[in-house]
């Protein structure tokens, strides 16, 4: 008999969980939410959001894989290629992502049913877009407040305040309170003229007020449709009006600055370019540093599902403000620094897996980024190498030489030497994981491109 | 923190202020669908203004 595992973090609803079966993924829905999943089905919530791709579809399944007693139906949902976390999200995604879970739940309204949970976690990114991807998130609607309002508050509204009013990017809030950020503490950190905005203080301030008071408990109040109605607007009103202002990172106008060194990055393309048509097999990648993805384009063009990840979070947002609302469907930002990748967190350490668990992919491109890891953060090239080679088997790689005028800016801020910093250095650590199928100069401008696959 | 916080069930807060933010919402609609009636008869106005200049 084939091995069941349940998925990890699908612990928390008693509605049904997600498992995995001979590789697979299943969602199990329970005999105690029946009634709300016939209603979801029958109202046609369910077509309804799908057909508008806001939604995964999943096809029904009338079997019971699981052996469980409380088994009412298997669903066998469309897999997501690459698991993201809002803390790798820039602040225009977190953005939108609230802003699709108050459409969906304002439109579930008009089949009787609402949002029970709205979270982050249950948003992804498919195929160029955010999408709900939990269909066990809909129940029937009963006149009663909106049950996950503290929870969307907690998980999209309070990030978002704290970024817009505080103008800085802190996505690393989420990875410390991984549940949201407690509107107490939201409370304390945002400014005083925050009360100003009667939505901002409501939904923060008074909320927070009135969850600190010990209340007894009781039955929940009537609240009609309009009522509810009302929330979602002023919700959508508060969050349409937040923005992040535009900050000038050190990588802001790289590219602007890179092409004015002679031919390099068109010649870099063209390297590149030429070894992506003839690899084969290579069908998802990740673009470490990819700034605002230029490279990530090539790889897309060719249909390479492309995760273009970069550490400043401004990049991440000037690249998913590009591609929102085109056809791209190959390319998903990402927020990573990859010398310090999203770690394993939750109950076990399990409920959210670390960014090498989610991601093994075909091909990593790792442009003009050596140099950054070897001598801006002192990691040696053998790590560095390990580093790539958990991430793929396929790997292009540049190499920057210590007398490259970038590495020699770097230098005088550094103190101590790197003398083991050659090129020869550097193609014998990454020995150990690769071999090199093929090498190229970039020009006259003294760095190498390389192709390389895993020993293993 | 305050123990008995732990206790609390943080739905019920919610509840309330869900109540009180619908009928400040109920307020705020009210006069931003006056304020909004009186522009849009403002702005027919003078359009009509536009179409027909006086002679």
């Amino acid at each position: 008999m084939s091995v069941i595992t349940s998925h990890p973090s699908s612990y928390r609803d008693p509605s049904g969980y997600i498992f995995e079966k001979e590789g697979l993924l299943y969602r199990q829905v329970n005999q105690c939410f029946k009634e709300d999943f016939e209603s979801f089905i029958s109202s046609g919530c369910f077509a309804h959001f799908v057909k508008k791709g806001l939604l995964i579809p999943h096809e029904q399944i009338a079997e019971n894989l699981t052996g469980d007693q409380e088994w009412y139906t298997t669903l066998k949902p469309t897999k997501v290629s690459f698991i993201s976390y809002a803390w790798e999200w820039s602040f225009d995604m977190l953005k939108d992502a609230a802003l699709l879970t108050l459409q969906i739940a304002r439109e579930a309204l008009q089949f009787d049913m609402i949002l029970k949970d709205a979270t982050p976690y249950n948003i992804q990114w498919h195929k160029g877009k955010f999408i709900l991807i939990d269909s066990l998130s809909f129940e029937k609607y009963k006149n009663q407040p909106w049950v996950a309002y503290r929870q969307f508050c907690e998980g999209f509204l309070a990030p978002l305040l704290l970024m817009h009013y505080r103008k800085y990017s802190l996505q690393q809030l989420q990875l410390a309170w991984p549940d949201g950020v407690p509107l107490d503490l939201t409370q304390r950190l945002l400014p005083w003229r925050s009360k100003l905005s009667i939505h901002t203080y409501l939904h923060i301030h008074l909320h927070a007020k009135l969850s600190r008071k010990e209340n007894k408990p009781g039955k929940a109040p009537i609240f009609d449709k309009q009522k509810i109605l009302k929330l979602f607007a002023s919700l959508e009103t508060l969050i349409s009006s937040l923005h992040l202002p535009e900050q000038a990172s050190t990588w802001s106008g790289y590219y602007t600055e890179a092409s004015q060194r002679n031919d390099y990055l068109h010649e870099k393309k063209e390297i590149i370019f030429k070894w992506i048509s003839v690899t084969e097999g290579v069908k998802s990648a990740v673009d470490i540093g990819a700034n605002e993805g230029e490279f990530s384009k090539l790889l897309a063009a060719k249909s390479i599902s492309t995760i273009a990840a970069d550490f400043d979070p401004y990049c991440i947002n000037r690249l998913y403000s590009k591609i929102k609302g085109t056809k791209e469907i190959n390319i998903q930002p990402l927020i990573l620094d990859i010398a310090n990748p999203g770690p394993a967190i939750g109950v076990n350490l399990e409920e959210r897996q670390s960014f090498y668990q989610r991601c093994r992919v075909d091909m990593v491109l790792a442009l003009a980024l050596i140099h950054h890891l070897v001598i801006g953060k002192r990691i040696p090239l053998e790590k560095v190498a390990r580093m790539f080679s958990t991430i793929g088997d396929c790997l292009i790689v540049e190499f920057v030489p210590y007398e490259d005028e970038k590495v020699q800016l770097m230098l005088q801020t550094k103190t101590g030497n790197f003398p083991y910093y050659s090129q020869q250095d550097f193609e014998n650590a990454f020995a150990r994981y690769f071999y090199i199928e093929k090498k190229e100069s970039i020009g006259k401008s003294g760095r190498t491109l390389f192709l390389m696959k895993g020993n293993k | 923190m305050d123990l008995v916080l732990l206790y609390v069930d943080p739905g019920s807060g919610s509840y309330l202020v869900q109540v009180i933010i619908a009928a400040a919402m109920g307020i705020v609609f009210f006069f931003k669908n006056i304020k909004l009636y009186i522009l849009s008869f403002f702005r027919r106005f003078s359009r009509k203004h536009k179409d027909n200049p006086p002679a």
